[in-house]
């Protein structure tokens, strides 16, 4: 159990604070309800790209990073087709200097050219590094538009491309401050030896004099509802094929969501798990054999990712993993496979427990989704997935026509 | 239109490295030692188990990784299903850990099941059979994976570095190849292990809170005394035949970006320098407002990052700084680095970022003590290298009050043009 309290300011940014005895450490955590999902289909990657602007400093604080490290803290920021999340750890002594950083870049960012030019340059640097000049980089980037059509998860969080990333300028990075880093469009937990009704007022004192800004609610098109199977073939330099096999299902604060992320793990959370005894030693056909949830605030996939064998046809790769995923909606779980998850999900949320950071962003996390008490009562969604559940949310979810399916193989020689 | 700032800086506190003490130690019946670190705030105890089983003791190439990796594939008792079965049922984790001086396993798992987790410890690390087909099949797994690797310019410019320092014939340096993986067999792998994976070389950590409920569970499954013929394997003298400092190119078949890796030799943690060179090289590219990180990615927006570090393996030292960069910055980037050395052995460095080294560095000292598990993991080096009880308090005093002038010369010592490894891997 996670205890937390919780203030509104006039403003609407909401506060939450966790007391830790447990660390000598704070973490100050701001979320902003603001993600790739909020860009305009021909400037993709602008939210990250904003993320870095965020450090670019204030007339007050012309390096952010700066006033951080001489309190002996560290920060930082990522970005995510949902949101956008930056934290500092520090001294609980220090406490404050990371409250008066965060109001004074909320208040007033310094957006200028030079920054802008400078950041582009290293985001594209990063883009290149994570997703282009790495073996398997670019699966991402081709999955999302492959199954998505309308709804902007068709896009990842780092961009579509690279030239979208060359192409934002100083006027839109205004607009997209203006508009998402305000106070109502923030949550800011607090984790760490701290009183609650201290934190309740310094964030007053800090936050408390910003205006609100706009609240409207967004307006995403939903992804139509798949009906054909579709299928993306692609040749790149890398030793080995790679088999992707993505399925739309229903959004993160849903039921099926704590189904299906159940069911993942049965099938492929540990090494005793379905996929690696069935699909990589067994039959020898995979090296490596997951899947996953997206875990997405609308509704998201489920993604099989796996590294074929050398001499694995990928078309009997995917048979085989079809077969798996149809053999969970035929035969249900076992007692012991359900038992065996349930105390898997006990020691990875005690694991999660131990670092106030986490729990920090957690609650914020938990708090964009609709309810920062989800942190206790997911436990609760967790511990009570029957058997007939995992049957009835794979029947609905593993059908070919919802299927989107990557075949990912080495160029010939 | 936001107003403007109306209130007044927050005034900062000094960080102090708060308590760096070692944890207590007691003795298991047969003299294995356990390190208790406690104050935990969640029904979670992190026990590490850490022999002296290391690449460093290898007399085969590979042995030492695949021994390890090998523990759970199959026990006298179990076969690997059932093995990775029982252990996955009690919620556990348990990590394999492979380094170049030591090699064990790390387990986490929920206090109330820490009886069963231990069992199943005790019978992987002390009885796995090494069975022919598990074996073949971790083999092509990572054979795979090697090829793979192949492929990062990173990793190409990793291995390089290391074998132009320690030499190609030495555990440190040794390049590997398919061939290494292929011509590996069980018979090397059973012999590692007899050899190196006994109760007298090995040590326990516990962390997390009440880790005295630990110790008759451990003193039933480890506390048995080992083999009477068993004599402890001596570390072997490492002979480092370095190569000639100067440009190393590797070709790899990467369309955007290179690796740019620079090296030198450094020192072992028992030097008298070690913890200023860890302070210098902090300064030079070991956090965000270091002076490569400064320049490099913030002004000229070369890189996503770059990162330099001092480490040390058992008996030699390095110092190294990484980059990726796209490959028309690269000799740029390469300038740039440059400078930045040779600015820090002519002038010295202000008092404005000795200060801010100073208090980042406090506050990494503080954050690595922050929590059982966090201690857990700073301790392993200090352990495993005798680095002494004091290791954090000297490298916090050391931190305080270093001057600037010790800082030039360290740079003068340790960071020569001369004596500079330069590799590039990615296409010319």
């Amino acid at each position: 159990m996670i205890r937390f309290e919780r203030h509104k300011l006039a403003n609407g940014m909401r506060v939450l604070v966790h007391r830790d005895e447990g660390t000598p450490m704070v973490t100050v955590n701001i979320l902003y309800d603001a993600g790739s999902r909020d860009e305009y289909p021909g400037s993709t990657g602008f939210a990250h790209l904003f993320e870095h602007l965020m450090f670019g400093g204030t007339t007050a604080v012309p390096v952010f990073d700066i006033p951080v490290m001489m309190a002996g803290g560290e920060n930082n920021a990522f970005t995510s087709n949902d949101i956008t999340n930056y934290f500092i750890t520090l001294p609980a002594n220090n406490l404050e200097t990371a409250l008066w950083l965060e109001a004074d870049r909320m208040r007033g960012l310094d957006l200028n050219e030079e920054r802008l030019s400078n950041q582009k340059s290293v985001v594209t640097e990063e883009f290149r590094q994570r997703y282009l000049n790495q073996p398997y980089g670019d699966l991402m980037l081709l999955l999302r538009p492959l199954a998505y059509q309308v709804h902007p998860y068709r896009w990842p969080a780092i961009g579509m491309d690279i030239s979208h990333i060359e192409k934002a300028d100083l006027a839109s990075a205004r607009r997209f401050y203006d508009r998402y880093y305000n106070p109502s469009n923030a949550i800011l937990s607090i984790a760490g030896r701290v009183n609650p009704d201290d934190m309740f007022a310094l964030a007053e004192k800090w936050f408390g004099n910003i205006p609100g800004g706009t609240t409207d609610s967004r307006s995403l098109p939903a992804e139509p509802l798949q009906d054909k199977r579709r299928e993306l073939t692609v040749y790149r330099q890398v030793p080995a094929a790679h088999l992707l096999m993505a399925y739309h299902t229903g959004p993160r604060s849903s039921r099926d969501f704590y189904i299906l992320d159940l069911m993942t793990d049965i099938l492929a959370g540990c090494d005793s798990a379905r996929f690696p005894s069935l699909l990589v030693r067994q039959k020898e056909l995979f090296s490596d054999a997951d899947i996953y949830l997206s875990g997405d605030a609308d509704p998201g996939l489920v993604i099989f990712s796996g590294r074929l064998r050398d001499g694995t046809d990928i078309r009997m790769a995917e048979e085989a993993v079809t077969a798996e995923l149809n053999r969970i909606i035929e035969e249900s779980v076992t007692p012991a496979e359900l038992d065996k998850a349930r105390n898997r999900y006990e020691s990875h949320r005690l694991m999660s427990y131990l670092s106030a950071a986490n729990k920090a962003f957690n609650i914020a996390y938990h708090e964009v989704l609709g309810d920062a008490e989800g942190i206790n009562t997911e436990k609760e969604q967790y511990m009570s997935v029957t058997a007939g559940e995992i049957t009835e949310a794979s029947r609905k979810t593993f059908r070919t026509e919802n299927s989107n399916i990557i075949h990912y193989l080495p160029e010939q020689r | 239109m936001k107003d403007k700032v109306i209130h007044n800086v927050p005034g900062i506190i000094t960080p102090s490295a708060g308590d760096t003490s070692l944890p207590g130690m007691v003795k298991l019946g047969n003299g294995v030692p356990v390190y208790l670190v406690g104050n935990g705030t969640v029904d979670l105890l992190r026990v590490e188990f850490n022999f002296r089983a290391g690449q460093i003791m290898e007399d085969v190439h590979l042995a030492a990784s695949t021994a390890n990796a090998m523990l759970t594939e199959g026990t006298l008792n179990h076969d690997a299903a059932s093995i990775n079965d029982l252990i996955d049922s009690t919620g556990a984790a348990l990590n394999h850990l492979a380094d170049k001086d030591t090699a064990g396993l790390i387990t986490v798992t929920l206090a109330r099941k820490l009886d069963e987790v231990m069992a199943l410890a005790a019978e992987v690390l002390f009885s796995p059979s090494f069975p022919e087909n598990e074996f073949r099949m971790l083999t092509d797994r990572r054979v795979q994976a090697f090829r793979t690797g192949r492929q990062r310019t990173s990793v190409i410019a990793r291995e390089a570095f290391y074998e132009a320092l320690c030499g190609s014939d030495n555990p440190y340096g040794r390049i590997t190849t398919e061939s290494d993986y292929r011509s590996l067999t069980t018979t090397d792998l059973r012999q590692f292990h007899e050899r190196h994976y006994q109760p007298g070389n090995m040590y326990i950590t516990v962390a997390g809170r009440e880790p005295e409920q630990a110790l008759p569970v451990l003193e039933r499954y480890f506390g048995h005394a080992g083999s009477n013929e068993w004599v402890q394997p001596e570390f072997p003298s490492l002979f480092f035949e370095s190569s000639q400092p100067g440009m190393i190119f590797r070709e790899v078949a990467s369309p955007v970006q290179s690796t740019v890796r620079m090296g030198w030799k450094g020192i072992t943690r028992t030097h008298p320098d070690y913890q200023a060179l860890q302070v210098a090289t902090m300064i030079l590219g070991g956090y965000f407002g270091s002076r490569l990180m400064r320049n490099i990615r913030e002004d000229k927006g070369y890189t996503y990052g770059i990162h330099a570090v001092a480490g040390a393996f058992r008996d030699i030292g390095y110092i190294t700084l990484m980059t990726d960069v796209a490959n028309e910055y690269r000799d740029a980037a390469l300038n740039e680095i440059r400078k930045e050395i040779e600015s820090l052995m002519h002038h010295e460095a202000g008092e404005d970022e000795m200060t801010l080294v100073r208090n980042h560095m406090m506050g990494e000292i503080a954050r690595m003590f922050d929590g059982p598990f966090s201690v857990a993991e700073a301790m392993k080096g200090v352990i495993d290298y005798e680095a002494g009880a004091d290791y954090y308090t000297r490298l916090a005093e050391t931190v305080r009050t270093i001057t600037p002038s010790t800082i030039r010369k360290i740079f003068q010592s340790y960071f020569s043009p001369d004596e500079t490894y330069i590799i590039i891997a990615g296409t010319k």
